[in-house]
């Protein structure tokens, strides 16, 4: 679907069409035309917004997308979709492509997490300072921190089991990626040499050395 | 205008009120002015660690409800007179008798007169807590070296820099030297690993503290006595002395350690 010029989807504001790329004009309204009279019908008596994903329509070329839509009964709706419905399309594209990373969202925390102090997060984590058992991170991407960790940390905790928990001295009380928990065995542990990473190998965590 | 020091920890029974009693009577003996203040309302003891407890006719309810002035309720200690004196809890009431404004008031007045007021925390994270602090420039937080007080040590200086009050010193009571050498006991540096905050000072464990205590004279005042002078340096660290912190405070500890050291090795 990626590879199409255009698509046609139904949204909450009604017809959306999106143009993938405006530079290749011609060959869109090609696509546009075997899209709708594949389903002429269909969209008969509807009104549609345009959406652009790449470059811009002239109002020329506005105009013989209004002129191709209405042979088939549909009316342009001179109202842009709004933002939300385009980046949620172009995300949800994104996603289809790849579940990792699930979005770009990094929280830099310059400060020690204390006992005590939760911090959820819709995206990546990054502490500069440690953070102290009785603490607990919970987010939907990756944990990176540049100091100690001691506390409980949860990545990928939206489900993705992708999710790496990286820390300088990796000594967590417990560990969480996706659906997997993990605690440190009992009793008296080796003190980590160096940067350790933790992720999902098979169906555990696994703690190894960052090199 | 003065300065008010809080002295908090979170776990009961680390030395909260050791500590406050001392540090003022440490403070009082380098002449200066201080006041100390029971907040731990129900539940006081710093009057009776100070040996002042049969004095008390008024207690710090008393005065945020207006019964009294604030100089009829500061008691005056038995060797300092003026320079030293106590603003005991009320033990018949609950914490809740008194709100933060209050004691933000309370304590403003009270620093206009002394050049230190120092409050005694209840241990906990509740309103009692949250009254110590409301009032504080800084605060001191006490642990032992043991992993439960740091843990709550830990959650209270993230309580204080919730507060507001950041720059929190720290007070590692009751260190075994023989113990921490033994790997027995925590060590400074395992506990400033953790808390990654400034060291004012380190005490000792001292069964004197103890013999002190129902004397009611604060041990700091003992010129012979090993954890004496551990807060008899914590008050000089408070006062800015020229030495560095970390160094004092590694001589003392080093000198006792050596000589525990000297002792079990003959």
């Amino acid at each position: 679907m990626n590879n199409e010029l255009c698509a046609i989807k139904g949204s909450s504001e009604g017809l959306v069409i999106t143009i993938n790329d405006a530079e290749q004009f011609p060959k869109v309204l090609e696509s546009l035309k075997r899209h709708l009279s594949s389903a002429q019908s269909f969209f008969r008596g509807s009104s549609a917004k345009l959406a652009l994903k790449r470059g811009a329509l002239t109002e020329k070329q506005l105009n013989e997308v209004e002129q191709l839509i209405a042979e088939f009964g549909m009316i342009l709706d001179p109202e842009p979709p709004k933002a939300r419905t385009f980046s949620d399309e172009a995300h949800k594209v994104a996603e289809a492509e790849s579940v990792y990373p699930p979005n770009d969202n990094t929280l830099l925390v310059r400060r020690t997490i204390r006992s005590g102090q939760r911090l959820h997060y819709d995206g990546n984590v990054v502490v500069m300072g440690d953070v102290n058992a009785g603490a607990e991170i919970v987010c939907s991407g990756d944990i990176l921190v540049m100091g100690s960790l001691r506390g409980v940390a949860h990545a990928g905790a939206e489900g993705n089991d992708e999710a790496i928990v990286f820390a300088f001295r990796l000594e967590p009380t417990q560990l969480r990626i996706a659906h997997l928990i993990s605690r440190a065995p009992d009793g008296k542990l080796p003190e980590p040499e160096g940067p350790e990473i933790a992720r999902v190998v098979g169906n555990i965590i696994q703690l190894s050395t960052y090199n | 205008m003065g300065k008010v020091i809080v002295i908090t920890s979170g776990k009961g029974g680390v030395g909260k009120t050791t500590t406050t009693a001392n540090l003022g009577t440490g403070l009082a003996a380098l002449g200066k002015k201080v006041c100390l203040v029971d907040t731990d309302i129900g539940l006081r003891n710093l009057d009776v660690v100070l040996g002042l407890e049969n004095r008390i006719v008024y207690d710090l309810l008393d005065v945020v409800e207006g019964n009294c002035r604030v100089k009829q309720a500061l008691i005056k200690d038995k060797q300092f007179g003026e320079n030293l004196v106590l603003l005991p809890a009320a033990q018949t009431r609950e914490k809740d008798a008194v709100k933060p404004e209050q004691m933000k008031l309370l304590t403003e007045q009270l620093k206009e007169e002394y050049d230190f007021v120092i409050l005694d925390s209840p241990a906990g994270i509740e309103h009692g807590f949250k009254n110590a602090i409301a009032g504080a420039d800084l605060a001191v937080v006490i642990t032992t070296p043991e992993i439960s007080a740091v843990r709550d040590a830990d959650r209270i200086i993230g309580l204080l820099e919730a507060a507001e009050l950041y720059d929190s010193q720290l007070i590692i009571n009751r260190v075994r030297a023989d113990m921490v050498r033994k790997g027995d006991m925590m060590d400074i540096d395992d506990i400033d690993d953790i808390l990654a905050i400034s060291i004012l000072g380190v005490v000792p464990d001292d069964e004197d503290i103890i013999v002190s205590t129902n004397k009611g004279v604060p041990i700091v005042t003992e010129r012979k006595s090993r954890s004496g002078l551990a807060y008899r340096n914590i008050a000089r660290r408070i006062l800015g002395e020229e030495v560095p912190l970390m160094d004092l405070h590694e001589k003392s500890v080093m000198n006792w350690l050596r000589r525990v050291l000297s002792v079990e090795g003959q």
